[in-house]
């Protein structure tokens, strides 16, 4: 994922605005590992193999990690 | 956000729509599945939303050019569409366009192309399978303007006023909350913006064992809404200039999807465009 799309990103429930934590990167822009946390509602999106998972909670649930 | 539910194919809820559509479009990603399989389709044609191993001839036949097929890396067609969002989306460099529902990748790749370096290129899809396979054609098409999000396009990860187009390939049918996907859509949007999507639509009611059978709306049957209801669902979001062309030419490939019935009598694919005004908020 890279990070200067995080401008285009948001929570996809009440649409705020989300913050990046990185645990990994492939370079300065691509992030490989980390969340994306909501500003307003505390929801916690993980990125994993640079894949932000920004699917509704009740839909990620029946995600295997 | 609208609490409206659409009438979907026979009844069923959104949340089991949406599992069985997840179910069978990852299926299709691991194992290259055909997906019309179960339903009486000739899986020795090659054409449509069905096949799921996409050859050049089957995708020209949806609208594709050669030079369309060839510039994408092998893997990112799966030849699940129905049409050539690019065709008629009238992309330029510089703009940012969403795929709803971008599958393995290849209209993004295609769009990729159209916007240049300084555009960017964005795919949402609800199946894991199917994210993880076009962000390995990522690489495979050294396309450093495309991105893909696990999501649903009705609830969309993506900031308001931040799209230029809004694309989509034989997938809307797929949503059970159709009124939901183009308000968020509308949301997603630059005043201004369009929306230039390929789908198929209902040209007449459907019989109750295809509105009933699971593997008709995963195939892109049963979930068809007709051009009124589209119509009704752009304009109620605040969309302008609502075109739905349905393609007469489109019957010769629909009508392969399925064997056992005879789907031009209520399928048609089409054109579908609409766009932001430009004085919105």
């Amino acid at each position: 994922m890279k990070e200067s799309l995080m401008d285009v990103l948001c929570c996809p429930m009440d649409k705020s605005e989300l913050e990046l934590e990185v645990d990994e990167r492939a370079d300065d822009e691509e992030v490989l590992a980390g969340t994306l946390v909501c500003s307003e509602c505390g929801e916690r999106y993980p990125i994993e193999d640079g894949i932000p998972n920004l699917l509704p909670p009740d839909m990620r649930d029946d995600v295997p990690a | 956000m609208s609490n409206d539910t659409d009438t979907v194919a026979g009844d069923r809820d959104p949340e089991e729509t949406r599992k069985l559509v997840r179910e069978r479009y990852g299926t299709i990603a691991s194992d290259g599945q055909n997906c019309c399989g179960d339903v009486g389709i000739d899986t020795a044609d090659d054409e449509g939303c069905c096949d799921g191993t996409a050859d050049a001839t089957g995708s020209e036949r949806l609208g594709y050019d050669a030079d369309d097929v060839a510039s994408v890396a092998e893997g990112a067609d799966l030849g699940l569409g129905c049409g050539n969002p690019k065709a008629f989306a009238e992309m330029t460099p510089g703009e940012t366009v969403l795929d709803l529902g971008s599958g393995a990748g290849f209209d993004c790749f295609l769009a990729a192309a159209e916007v240049g370096p300084d555009g960017n290129v964005i795919g949402v899809d609800m199946t894991p399978e199917m994210v993880s396979k076009a962000r390995e054609n990522v690489a495979k098409n050294d396309a450093d303007n495309v991105e893909f999000r696990l999501g649903e396009i009705s609830h969309l990860p993506v900031a308001d006023a931040t799209i230029d187009v809004v694309i989509s390939n034989c997938v809307v049918n797929l949503a059970p909350e159709k009124r939901r996907v183009f308000d968020d859509a509308y949301r997603v949007l630059k005043p201004g913006g369009r929306v230039a999507i390929s789908d198929v639509v209902q040209t007449a009611p459907f019989p109750d064992d295809v509105k009933m059978d699971p593997d008709s709306l995963t195939g892109c049957v049963a979930g068809a809404s007709t051009v009124d209801a589209l119509e009704a669902a752009l304009d109620s979001a605040g969309f302008e200039a609502i075109e739905i062309a349905p393609k007469d030419e489109s019957t010769e490939s629909i009508s392969d999807w399925d064997a056992d019935r005879d789907l031009d009598d209520y399928l048609v694919s089409a054109t579908i465009e609409a766009r932001k005004p430009a004085h919105a908020n």
